[in-house]
């Protein structure tokens, strides 16, 4: 003991296991149980306790964690390591937020472009770093505002885009590169999508090494939980693993495929089982573009993911912790990675609550906490829900609310003043344990059923959410799961009449351009280019370079997507539930 | 047994909108309550909905749409209906729809609208009183 008292770093022994050593771990699984037993017990016998406490992803949480929780399944080095090191459990980047916050981020859209571009305008000023654009339905499902599934939906959920004329009016005095990075989702338009932002650099005389452009190019969630899609999903996997194909080659700084757990948690999943699906997805791409003989190296730091845990705190911050070392070491271990930027995951993260309709202005709470816990869990792109977003696109007063919100989580309260605070709770490090077993369980049931397509083929990622869908239904009817204003407190919900409406004059400008655009273009070089996107469907070549050059003729995204439609056939609709 | 006939109720997404989860929730609550429940699938066409009405001899055509194109859906709905002599299928609509769209979607036809996050029962409830057989 005098030894260690002189510090003398040959001397001291390093514990490797966190902050305890195993004799003093029984003495505290002891006390711990008697404490349960006696203390608390007796409090719990005279009062009881007032709820069940289970987490939304099925985890019983127990009243006190202690390191006696920890015992055995947990070595310092091996499990959490240092940020911007393997495993990445504390943090992909060396000094996370105190050398750069997270990116705050702005997803926004609607009407046509020139009403959109006037919001961006705002959004920048407020100190928004990112903008992801959120399109019409049209636009997402491949259809142009003119096609008669377009009707009533152009302009309504985001902006409506059918040519590169739109996107130069949508980014009109905006260069690419003055954001941190820029794109959409367009989940089930992969190539087409990366095409625009790849054309507009060129429009706007930027090189594309200048600039990053960020897809969430998933296609395979919205069979199970969105419901963009437009082809069968191996098609649509193959088309989207083309996008990632192409930056690993030619803008190997963007990130071209976020693979989503939001949508599948949000629709019922859970964020445990909701993770495990993401990752069956990652895999199908990821193996399809081993197929081709890209090496992991190259294409693992182009794909990144999109966790989501909307309804327990302590449960957010685990995820995130647990996603990273689950991702560091199935790169590692099952994909033989050595780049650390393979192994390392960044996240995309936005931030919710379970947002009610009554009484709008409690959501700004809800949000805050909902993105509080992606910062704590070091989440490297941050959105965030504005108070009014469960009605109707938000307006610029919600908006203004939203960002600051961010702007404070980030700079304000000393939030961010040392990486992974919450690494070494008890509790937290029990839960990113649990959670990451739970992962993995999951993660083994859908590999032994078949992988990512089958999952999606056999229904089984949909039974998956509808039963979650109703599990927590019934939650919240019986009052387990309180919910302030809907199950406690009750107000009535009421979508007020100022909820957002799309300008028509917008909706008839969009169609006025499209027709023009249609009537000024070189006709001939628009055929030729979709002739050639089709050769290179038929004869599984990447459909980038093809798509790109029709896209700077501008072809329209319905006219590429008509082209994929023709050679794939359409998707097959569910009518399980 | 009851000589009542069960309650048949068509659960439709019209238009581009691909959320479906709250349809299926519904979906299954009806079933579990004991009536006889279809459901269209995602990206339907109004006239194709009609059509799945008619043919599967609905008492009710359910439709959950959140994408704000209710003001147009809903009431083609309804007139494609009519056009088709199938006055006594009715419609309830379930989503995010602002309160002075609802007497406008009412005078259109719409019998009824529950906001998001209504308890299945208060459907269940309304359904088993308004259905004339049941």
């Amino acid at each position: 003991m005098s030894k260690v008292s002189k510090l003398d770093p040959e001397e001291v022994e390093i514990p490797t296991r966190l902050s305890v050593v195993e004799p003093r771990n029984d003495r505290i699984a002891a006390e711990q149980a008697r404490w349960l037993q006696e203390t608390y017990g007796k409090e719990v016998a005279e009062r009881g306790e007032r709820m069940p406490f289970v987490t939304d992803c099925g985890i019983d949480v127990r009243p006190l964690y202690t390191p006696a929780d920890l015992r055995g399944r947990l070595d310092y080095c091996r499990d959490l390591g240092f940020p911007g090191e393997y495993p990445y459990t504390r943090g992909s980047e060396p000094g996370m937020y105190r050398v750069e916050p997270f990116v705050i981020s702005a997803y926004s859209g609607f009407g046509d472009a020139e009403i959109c571009n006037r919001r961006f305008r705002h959004l920048l000023e407020l100190g928004a770093e990112q903008i992801l654009v959120a399109n019409d339905l049209p636009t997402q499902c491949g259809y142009d505002s003119d096609h008669e599934m377009a009707a009533a939906e152009v302009g309504q959920v985001g902006v409506a885009i059918d040519t590169l004329a739109d996107m130069e009016l949508l980014f009109d005095g905006i260069p690419v590169n003055t954001v941190k990075r820029v794109g959409t989702l367009c989940n089930s338009l992969g190539p087409v999508a990366l095409a625009l932002y790849a054309a507009l650099g060129e429009k706007q005389g930027i090189d594309w090494s200048r600039y990053t452009v960020n897809l969430q190019n998933d296609p395979l969630k919205e069979y199970i939980a969105r419901g963009t899609q437009i082809l069968p999903p191996g098609p649509a996997a193959r088309l989207a693993v083309d996008a990632v194909e192409w930056c690993a080659a030619h803008a190997p700084n963007w990130s071209p495929m976020t693979v989503c757990v939001n949508h599948i948690n949000s629709g019922g999943a859970g964020s445990t089982k909701g993770s495990a699906i993401a990752l069956a997805n990652a895999i199908h791409y990821i193996e399809l573009l081993l197929k081709r003989g890209c090496s992991i190296d190259a294409v693992a730091p182009l794909i990144h993911m999109f966790p989501d845990e909307r309804h327990d705190f302590f449960v957010t911050v685990a995820n995130l912790r647990a996603l990273r070392r689950i991702w560091a070491r199935l790169m590692k271990e099952r994909y033989g990675a050595s780049n650390p930027d393979a192994m390392r995951l960044r996240t995309t993260v936005y931030g919710h609550g379970q947002e009610a309709l009554a009484e709008p202005l409690n959501n700004i709470a809800r949000t805050a906490f909902g993105t509080l816990a992606y910062a704590l869990g070091g989440a490297s792109y941050i959105y965030i829900a504005s108070y009014d977003e469960a009605v109707s696109t938000p307006g610029l007063d919600s908006i203004r609310v939203a960002l600051r919100t961010q702007e404070i989580i980030a700079y304000e309260h000393g939030f961010s003043a040392t990486i992974d605070p919450l690494g070494g709770s008890y509790f937290v490090e029990h839960l990113t344990n649990e959670i990451e077993d739970g992962i993995l369980a999951t993660l083994r049931e859908l590999d032994e059923a078949g992988g990512a397509l089958q999952v999606i083929e056999r229904g089984i990622g949909r039974r998956i959410m509808t039963e979650g869908a109703v599990r927590r239904q019934r939650a919240i009817d019986s009052g387990d799961r309180p919910w302030i204003t809907v199950n406690k407190w009750p107000e009535k919900p009421n979508v007020p009449n100022t909820a957002f409406r799309v300008d028509p004059a917008s909706i008839e400008r969009q169609l006025a351009r499209l027709a023009r655009v249609k009537a000024e273009r070189d006709e001939k070089r628009v055929r030729a280019a979709l002739a050639e996107i089709d050769r290179a469907c038929a004869e599984d070549r990447n459909v980038v370079p093809a798509t790109l050059e029709a896209v700077r003729a501008y072809a329209t995204i319905g006219e590429i997507c008509d082209s994929w439609r023709a050679r794939f056939g359409s998707f097959v609709p569910s009518t399980d539930f | 047994m009851s000589e009542k006939k069960r309650i048949r109720v068509l659960i439709a997404k019209v238009g581009l909108d691909g959320h479906d989860v709250g349809a299926r929730v519904i979906a299954r609550g009806l079933l579990d309550a004991g009536m006889e429940v279809i459901y269209t699938g995602l990206r339907r066409r109004p006239d194709q909905v009609v059509r799945a009405a008619i043919e599967e001899d609905v008492d009710w055509i359910g439709v959950s749409i959140l994408s704000g194109a209710h003001g147009t859906l809903l009431p083609q709905l309804r007139k494609l209906l009519d056009e088709q002599g199938a006055h006594d299928i009715r419609i309830m609509a379930g989503g995010v729809i602002p309160q002075e769209d609802i007497p406008v979607l009412k005078s259109a036809g719409v019998d009824r609208v529950f906001l998001s996050g209504t308890p299945i029962s208060e459907v269940v409830d309304y359904l088993m009183q308004e259905t004339a057989h049941a």
